[in-house]
């Protein structure tokens, strides 16, 4: 080895080699650790925002009701103010140019079955909004006479129903036309648990003819979301409030962004490991300083400068800590992966940059804690008085 | 005229402890030529080895002067008392100090990879060996592989491999049997007639009688400064 002060760092390694591998497992954990949260974070908010991107391109108009915003989609809150034909209209005029608008018809209503009566979501739609909007339906077809619906899948199995099937829904007989597919959690309409009727047999059933509970638009362009919503803010509230828009893309960024901060508080917790790890190699430092005294008289005796005891020392603990960072890379990837795969059930997106990142991020971490932590030893080796050190037996 | 490599002008150690000073050597003033040959001798607790730790460069004296090869180490760094240790000064110790990590050639190649920043391919560090009776076998074995005789002689050609004008020798033949004792010796005296100054801290007074002058320390004072008759 061209440097001996390198090559005597190594064999000290290798002769303490339990010693050094029992100092470099504590690295390896906290890199492990560091590594597989931030990991799980970027998995997580990936795999959250690809499930909620789908209705990133979705806006909700309601009637402003002054009771002030909430959570969850416009129509579920209950509220019984309604958008007006004008309104709707006016909707229509300003964001049709930026995508599809539709209006929608929602309450809860009483369902009966045999002996069982229950209440549920209802939606009433126009049939062009019901094929555009549910354009995929697991069973069946759309509803084409006066008295057919489409129900959600949860619905169907929660309550055993099928093509076909009947069912009194707001006093009014009703048969099963389609079984709409699954559509999860969505910002417009939550049809999985629910019943969605034409809109006529809605307004016949509850009234409020062409007065939607609210109007939601499919943007062409997810990028157009702030134009529409500033366009419909501007002209249909300038003397007073009198709709409410709620941008979905707003709430997804809005679910990622507490997604990070709950992993990323996590990833903070883990770096505790790594501060274990780091008195760890404090302590294994301190010991092989203490142990080779006599060795550091000789070295400072025979001409050695101070700078390269400090340099050997530091060796030894970079040594250290590449072992425990390679170690811990490779447990990294195997752990993180199959950690992922059982938080979140999915490792789509394991190998991308975003994710594989947080690796070398760690190990640079792992490595400057465990170069740190035998900076103090080396520094105190480096200051010996080579007269007492080669006192020392 | 023969060149002056040590001299000490009226030089005093003295150790601050919390239950007063202690003066280790008292206005010590001595000089020794390049090739001398000197023994210092004196009870345990006399301050031979805090004079030799002052000609050794690893302790500078509280007052007086001391100068190596010519220059005063008074008011040097550390950094330049430890370069100088380096160039000028070759250490062999009692316990033969060395280093256990490497091999006996590596022991010997260190301090030269210490001053010329390179691995010796000049051939240098095996003719030291070889000169020493250590050959190329035994040049690969760690220090605990070898003798205590072998072991010194190591020691010898490690102080040699940067071809320092002066061998500080502390107790060289103690730690072995008197045979060897004798080896090591003629092979320091063999050293000393090719024009190194030898300057060994001794108890036997067999050894300083084979020296050109022998210097006696007493209560941190010299006390004698005795050219032998050979």
């Amino acid at each position: 080895m061209k440097d001996i002060i390198f090559a005597m760092a190594v064999r000290n390694v290798k002769i303490n080699i339990l010693r050094s591998i029992l100092a470099a497992i504590g690295i390896t954990i906290g890199i492990i650790s560091i590594a597989s949260m931030g990991m799980l974070g970027t998995n997580m908010t990936a795999s959250v925002t690809d499930s909620l991107s789908s209705m990133a391109d979705k806006l909700s108009v309601s009637p402003y009701s002054g009771k002030g915003g909430g959570g969850g989609p416009p129509g579920m809150s209950g509220d019984s103010d309604n958008l007006t034909k004008k309104q709707f209209k006016d909707i229509e005029k300003i964001a049709g140019k930026y995508g599809y608008v539709y209006g929608v018809h929602n309450v809860r209503a009483k369902v009966k079955k045999g002996s069982d009566e229950w209440s549920t979501q209802v939606y009433g739609l126009e049939t062009d909004a019901m094929r555009t909007i549910l354009d995929n339906l697991t069973a069946g077809g759309y509803p084409s006479t006066d008295n057919s619906v489409l129900i959600g899948p949860t619905f169907a199995s929660d309550n055993d129903m099928e093509v076909g099937s009947r069912f009194s829904v707001g006093g009014s007989g009703v048969k099963v036309s389609g079984i709409i597919e699954s559509r999860g959690m969505t910002m417009d309409l939550n049809t999985d648990s629910a019943i969605v009727m034409t809109k006529d047999m809605y307004e016949s059933l509850f009234g409020a003819k062409d007065e939607y509970n609210q109007a939601n638009i499919v943007l062409e362009d997810i990028n157009d979301a702030d134009a529409v919503t500033t366009a419909l803010e501007s002209q249909m509230n300038r003397r007073e409030e009198t709709i409410r828009v709620q941008d979905s893309s707003r709430m997804v960024s809005m679910i990622s962004s507490s997604v990070t901060t709950i992993t990323s508080f996590a990833s903070l917790i883990a770096s505790i490991s790594l501060l274990v790890a780091a008195v760890s190699i404090f302590n294994i430092m301190m010991m092989s300083v203490t142990e080779r005294i006599r060795e550091i008289g000789v070295l400072r005796s025979i001409g050695t400068q101070k700078k390269e005891i400090l340099r050997m020392f530091v060796y030894e603990a970079t040594l250290i800590g590449i072992i425990g960072a390679t170690l811990g890379m490779i447990l990294s990837i195997i752990m993180g992966y199959f950690f992922i795969l059982i938080m979140v059930g999915s490792t789509k997106y394991f190998f991308t940059y975003d994710s594989l990142i947080h690796l070398p991020y760690a190990m640079v971490v792992g490595l400057i804690i465990c170069i740190f932590s035998g900076l103090y030893p080396a520094w105190r080796g480096a200051q010996m008085d080579p007269i007492e050190a080669l006192r020392a037996e | 005229m023969t060149d002056e490599v040590v001299r000490l002008e009226n030089i005093s150690k003295i150790y601050p402890l919390l239950s007063g000073d202690v003066l280790a050597l008292n206005n010590i003033s001595l000089s020794i030529k390049t090739g001398e040959f000197v023994a210092i001798i004196g009870p345990s607790g006399s301050g031979k080895s805090t004079l030799l730790n002052q000609l050794g460069c690893l302790d500078v004296p509280t007052s007086g002067d001391l100068k190596i090869g010519g220059k005063s180490i008074t008011q040097m760094s550390d950094s330049e008392l430890t370069h100088l240790r380096l160039i000028m000064i070759g250490f062999i110790f009692q316990k033969f100090n060395l280093l256990p990590l490497l091999s006996a050639y590596e022991n010997v190649e260190y301090p030269y990879t210490l001053k010329y920043r390179k691995r010796d391919t000049s051939g240098r560090v095996t003719k030291l060996l070889d000169m020493v009776g250590i050959n190329e076998d035994l040049a690969k074995h760690k220090p605990s592989e070898l003798s205590g005789g072998q072991q010194q002689r190591v020691a010898i050609a490690r102080s040699l491999v940067n071809n320092p004008k002066i061998l500080l020798c502390d107790e060289p033949t103690g730690n072995l049997d008197s045979k060897t004792g004798v080896l090591v010796m003629n092979m320091l005296k063999k050293l000393n007639s090719k024009g190194k100054t030898l300057i060994i801290v001794t108890h036997d007074p067999g050894i300083a009688a084979q020296a050109d002058r022998t210097i006696t320390i007493r209560d941190g004072e010299l006390v004698a400064d005795v050219v032998n008759n050979q």
